[in-house]
């Protein structure tokens, strides 16, 4: 987000975006704000009252809100929610507990990295869709598949930054650290950590991205219950309101879990550039 | 000027080469050591049963399948059909992605007041909009190219956006000496120190591409790779299912260095792994 607040190549400023520019942080948010509102009201006007758009494809905002309401009141959010959430809960927790380890084994030891960052690159670079069947094959139907495609999604982002974080460590810092005697032991702990920390936390928040696209394409593409699931019923019997009243969940879930990666950032690891900010 | 202070470090490169080769000579032969011995024992594994061959088909299996569907012209029709959606979409995101990102970086109003909307839709997973993709535009092509267009879009946008805002002004400022302005300008200083963000997002786009088209081909129609593999595990042939995967994951590879070649030829100076950590 902090391009928003740039100033870009235009060096000329006048008008409009000179005004813009002057505005204070609180100022931008409240402009932000009202075009948020203004869209939302367009939106509505184009599609809901003029209909200038078949509804059913892109419903008005008031339609996705109803459509909410008829997720909550039908029972469909209680019983296909938690089964998403706790297939991305349990698919995330075993890619950080499998990715960590390896990529700090990765960053210590050159011969591991040489022979296992090409291969990680090698599975990384590939749509995780495709792994979908064969986790529908082996795993079944039920929650299996998503957990599969939800770790299989993380784990490589997380793997692979923290080892380049071990990579890039500075050597001026380490030698230092060994010119003032520190053991093995000390020159982990305050030399690598904190300065692979924030690679680490740059890591879980692709995975975070990644690991949605995985638990929603897993659940899309076979599943009988889950977020996934339930944008497919809705969408096949045309109540496209509360399909994208259910995206919109899932959106949410992204966003927030994003939020609460930067927030143990902040929390843990206050020396990072997000840590602090 | 820059010859002058380039041509010691060149000299060193020269110099060290020799030794660098043989140690990268040495760590590509202990990588093809260890796969050949993962594939060993995963054969050895399932040849003395101790996992079900029909579950986990040992590798020489998943070889055998691999090169029947080279000689299959029903494989070639359908890596025509993915292949042709997923150049298409992406072609079509890389222009939208390319001008607007362009436009929204340059311009600071465009980048106030649509740039908040385009970070909203970059972050939502919009691999769930494919069911209501494919209940707007049917089962044929045309899902397949938007919903490809649609993940592909985003990724190029911002990055390019990100890359247009961050150019030195400094650049534009000298540009604007040398009497360069208007047109000219973006096409001599903004575009050129934009591409390697450009790229870097096309990379991202492409993958993402990628996997909007298997989808798309999951969850309705009967054409292309998505579909075979899916049917090829429905029907529980997993030497052929195998196969499939490592088709799409050479596929996959061969986009990105494909991609990664050109980033390298069009923009050399630009080092993606200083940037790697924000």
């Amino acid at each position: 987000m902090s391009t928003l607040l740039a100033s870009g190549p235009g060096l000329r400023q006048r008008g409009p975006g000179a005004w813009l520019a002057g505005l204070s942080t609180r100022g931008k948010a409240a402009v932000i704000a009202v075009e948020v509102l203004v869209m939302l009201a367009l939106w509505q006007l184009v599609v809901g009252v003029l209909g200038w758009i078949n509804p059913v494809f892109v419903p008005p905002p008031l339609a996705i809100a109803t459509g909410f309401g008829e997720l909550v009141s039908t029972g469909a959010l209680t019983a296909n929610a938690p089964i998403s959430v706790q297939a991305w809960l349990t698919g995330f927790a075993i890619a950080v507990v499998t990715a960590i380890p390896v990529g700090l084994l990765m960053g210590t030891s050159l011969p591991v990295d040489r022979v296992t960052s090409p291969i990680a690159w090698t599975i990384y670079a590939t749509p995780s869709i495709a792994y979908q069947p064969l986790a529908k094959a082996w795993f079944g139907f039920g929650i299996g598949p998503v957990v599969f495609l939800v770790t299989i999604s993380a784990v490589f982002p997380i793997l692979l930054n923290v080892a380049a974080g071990m990579r890039t460590t500075s050597a001026s810092l380490i030698r230092a650290g060994q010119v003032y005697g520190a053991n093995r032991f000390q020159l982990y702990r305050s030399i690598y950590l904190p300065s692979t920390t924030p690679f680490l936390f740059a890591g879980l928040r692709q995975a975070v991205v990644l690991a949605t696209i995985g638990m929603t394409v897993a659940e899309l593409a076979g599943s009988a219950t889950g977020m996934g699931a339930l944008i497919i019923k809705a969408s096949n019997t045309y109540q496209t309101d509360q399909a994208y009243a259910a995206i919109g969940i899932v959106v949410i879930w992204s966003v927030g879990m994003t939020r609460v990666i930067t927030l143990v950032e902040r929390l843990v690891a206050p020396w990072t550039r997000k840590g602090h900010s | 000027m820059s010859i002058q202070t380039q041509l010691p470090a060149l000299r060193a490169t020269g110099r060290r080469r020799g030794t660098a080769q043989r140690g990268e000579a040495r760590w590509t032969f202990l990588l093809i050591a260890v796969v050949l011995a993962i594939l060993a024992v995963w054969e050895a594994v399932v040849r003395a049963g101790l996992v079900p061959e029909a579950f986990l088909p040992p590798p020489s299996k998943v070889l055998t399948a691999f090169l029947a569907l080279l000689v299959e012209g029903e494989f070639w029709q359908a890596f025509a059909f993915s292949m042709g959606n997923v150049v298409v979409g992406l072609a079509l995101a890389i222009v939208v992605g390319v001008v607007v990102g362009l436009a929204v970086g340059w311009s600071p109003v465009l980048r106030f007041t649509v740039a908040p909307f385009l970070w909203l839709l970059y972050s939502t997973p919009k691999v769930a909009l494919a069911p209501v993709i494919i209940l707007a535009l049917g089962l044929g092509s045309e899902s397949k190219i938007a919903l490809t267009f649609l993940l592909a879009v985003f990724p190029i946008l911002l990055n390019t956006m990100e890359g247009a805002v961050t150019v030195s002004p400094s650049l534009v400022r000298a540009a604007r000496v040398f009497g360069v302005r208007g047109p000219a300008l973006g096409w001599k200083v903004i575009f050129p120190a934009t591409l390697p963000f450009s790229l870097a997002g096309i990379r991202r786009g492409a993958a993402l591409g990628f996997t909007g088209e298997v989808l798309g081909e999951f969850l309705g129609g009967t054409g292309g790779l998505g579909h075979m593999l899916e049917q090829a595990a429905y029907q529980f042939e997993m030497d052929e299912a195998l196969a499939m995967v490592v088709v799409m994951v050479i596929i996959a590879n061969l986009t990105l260095s494909l991609i990664g070649l050109l980033q390298r030829k069009l923009a050399p100076w630009h080092d993606e792994r200083t940037a790697a950590a924000s």
